[in-house]
């Protein structure tokens, strides 16, 4: 009964986790606003005079900033892509009646289960390492010279090396989402002439628009933040070819001990990602709608 | 052209012998109704036909053109289903157009089927809407102006007013029923209603485990069935069976009579019994008679209204040219 009662009663219940929750959200975030109007580096250690948007000014004139910018999106975006195709298809294999099918669909799912480090680090060594790397193994095989991946092709490597992570959990969920479509629909397709290229073009692709909005805006959500991966592998180089936002950020507060910039860094990290948000949800949000 | 025939057609699900060989004849432009209890059997054998299942042995023959080798859109069938198999993504409209975009049909001519699909099935203020915007009813008819505009040689529905009301069943029914007289194509139609059954076949197919049990215009089957089965299938209320002393006096194993051709009488008649549940529907009366020892519940039902009620003693006359005979293997003798 939605009484007044009820409803007081309901609002005491839940007002120690809302009030957690802001805690948790809000301490953090003015806390960082306020560091990032100071100067505050950690090798002058002393006062912290108010700065305005000195640090501001610091990190978006920074050269870096721009190609961090650039790096961050076309992360995001190779990643996205390569994953939902990439997803796409082995969903449709995975989805096909097969000998162990149990067992193929568990192993594409394990890199899910790798933490980004540790992944990073075997892709870096075993395979993209140009003296020891399986790659260069390959190349050497076929009578090529070894390409170092990480030096000539960092961030294209470092692509890779995401979309191996999400590329698990795109398939899932697409997977899931083909496993519901009816049966009596690509039935009805087949009556009415659709061969099966036509059945997945009008179909499938349009019945998996909504999970693959989810897949999009969880990954962009995660893949904005990227961070273990280069650090691991390139350390955002050479030069800053493979550094992103957050990665620059990390530069600045943590290899130059500058608190004020890294906090401004990351308030423009925040109103970039929401950005992003925003501009996503009006491009694909309508899909989630029923 | 919508001759279709079964040879020898059998279907097993692996070791599950679901359709023992079966032939069956489909002339052009007949209305034949699949009837069966759940799991006989009828989905499949419709399945088979459209060519969504491959036949494990036999033959189907479509206007004299052996199938085996015809991928279900090549066979020139369409088909109704169960759940609409509406795309939801697509407008009404689009859903139409889809059998007609996938055939090449020019732009012109599909815009003039879909208007003359449209307006025969009342949807033209519906093409814009999605599936989801619509009732189960303005659905059913979506599916079924999909399967019109292809100009199909037969129309293949299975089950497709079972998840509507009541009221629409019965109204649908009529619209089905007339489309079949203006198009005069011939449509196959599965159903486990047998009242739908009844009233829009040309002919009624019974099945049972997947045997056919009897083929036969409605009133064939309602007056000569060929087993119990098929007399305790066809008509309702049920046949009442009766064995015994009462069925050897009539020189059979087992008598059948059927609720209407019972006289109900307070005074005198041939068995005796107790009014157990009376259901007074105004046109007519169902009574459930009890303890006339002839079997459990003895169903009679009596035209317009009849004032006995719960527990008063009645007396019924079967009427002697209306009951059927079947021997001790429950044929028809
Ligand atoms: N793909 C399948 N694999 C194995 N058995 C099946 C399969 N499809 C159907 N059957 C079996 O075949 C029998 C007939 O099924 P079918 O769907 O044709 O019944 P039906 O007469 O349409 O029943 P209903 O009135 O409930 O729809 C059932 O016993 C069912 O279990
Ligand atoms: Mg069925």
């Amino acid at each position: 009964m939605a009484t007044t009662h009820a409803r007081a009663a309901a609002r005491l219940m839940i007002s120690p986790s809302v009030i957690l929750l802001l805690g948790w959200m809000l301490i953090p975030l003015c806390m960082t606003l306020y560091f990032s109007v100071l100067r505050y580096n950690l090798l002058m250690p002393g006062d912290t005079p108010f700065a305005g948007i000195e640090n501001y000014q610091y990190f978006l004139t920074d050269p870096a900033f721009t190609t961090a910018l650039i790096n961050t999106l076309v992360l995001v975006v190779g990643v996205l892509v390569v994953t939902i195709v990439g997803g796409t298809l082995l969903a449709l294999l995975l989805d096909q009646p097969m000998w162990a099918s149990g067992i193929w669909r568990i192993l594409v799912i394990a890199p899910f289960f790798v933490m980004p480090t540790v992944s990073a680090l075997v892709w870096k060594n075993m395979f993209m390492n140009p003296v020891n790397g399986l790659f260069a193994h390959l190349f050497k095989a076929l009578g090529l010279a070894p390409f170092d991946f990480l030096a000539q092709a960092p961030l294209l490597s470092i692509i890779g090396i995401v979309s191996w992570q999400w590329l698990p959990f795109a398939t899932l969920i697409l997977l899931t989402a083909m496993q519901s479509l009816d049966s009596e629909q690509i039935e009805a397709a087949e009556m009415d002439g659709a061969g099966a290229l036509s059945r997945f073009r009008y179909i499938t692709i349009p019945h998996l628009g909504r999970a693959a909005t989810v897949v999009i805006l969880i990954e962009t959500i995660f893949l904005l933040s990227v961070f273990a991966e280069i650090l691991v592998t390139t350390n955002g180089g050479p030069g800053n070819a493979s550094t992103n936002l957050t990665y620059l950020i990390y530069a600045e507060s943590l290899l130059r001990f500058d608190v004020g910039v890294g906090s401004a860094g990351g308030v423009v990290a925040i109103i970039l990602a929401n950005i992003v948000a925003i501009f996503l949800m009006r491009a694909i949000g309508k899909n989630l709608d029923a | 052209m919508g001759h279709i025939s079964l040879n020898k057609v059998r279907k097993a699900f692996g070791d599950v012998e679901v359709i023992p060989p079966l032939d069956l004849q489909i002339n052009d432009g007949e209305f034949v109704v699949f009837v069966g209890p759940s799991g006989c059997g009828k989905s499949t054998l419709l399945r088979l036909i459209a060519g969504l299942e491959d036949v494990s042995s036999g033959e189907i023959e479509i206007d004299g053109r052996p199938s085996a080798e015809l991928p279900p859109a090549k066979r020139g069938l369409a088909m109704v289903f169960q759940s609409y198999a509406l795309y939801p993504h697509m407008s009404v409209r689009k859903n139409i157009a889809f059998p007609m975009k996938m055939a090449g049909v020019s732009a012109e001519e599909q815009e003039r089927r879909i208007a003359a699909a449209a307006s025969a099935l009342n949807l033209t203020d519906y093409l814009d809407r999605k599936p989801g915007q619509l009732s189960g009813g303005q659905r059913q008819r979506v599916a079924i102006g999909r399967a019109i505009v292809r100009e199909p040689a037969a129309f293949l529905f299975d089950e497709p007013l079972s998840n509507l009301d009541a009221a629409l069943r019965v109204g649908m029914r009529l619209e089905i029923s007339e489309l079949h007289k203006r198009l005069a194509t011939t449509m196959i139609y599965v159903t486990h209603d047998q009242v739908e059954a009844m009233t829009m076949a040309d002919k009624i197919v019974v099945l049972r485990a997947g045997r056919i049990e009897q083929v036969g215009a409605p009133l064939e089957l309602y007056e000569n069935p060929r087993n119990l089965f098929v007399a305790g299938f066809i008509g309702s209320p049920r046949m009442n069976f009766i064995e015994g002393p009462e069925a050897a006096h009539h020189n059979a194993h087992t008598m059948g009579i059927r609720p209407e051709h019972i006289d109900v009488s307070a005074t005198q008649g041939q068995w005796q019994g107790r009014i157990g549940v009376a259901e007074h529907l105004g046109s007519d009366t169902y009574f459930h008679v009890h303890d006339t020892g002839l079997a459990e519940t003895i169903t009679v039902r009596a035209s317009g209204e009849v004032a006995l009620r719960h527990g008063d003693t009645v007396f019924l006359t079967p009427q002697a040219d209306k009951i059927h005979r079947f021997n001790n293997e429950g044929l028809k003798q």
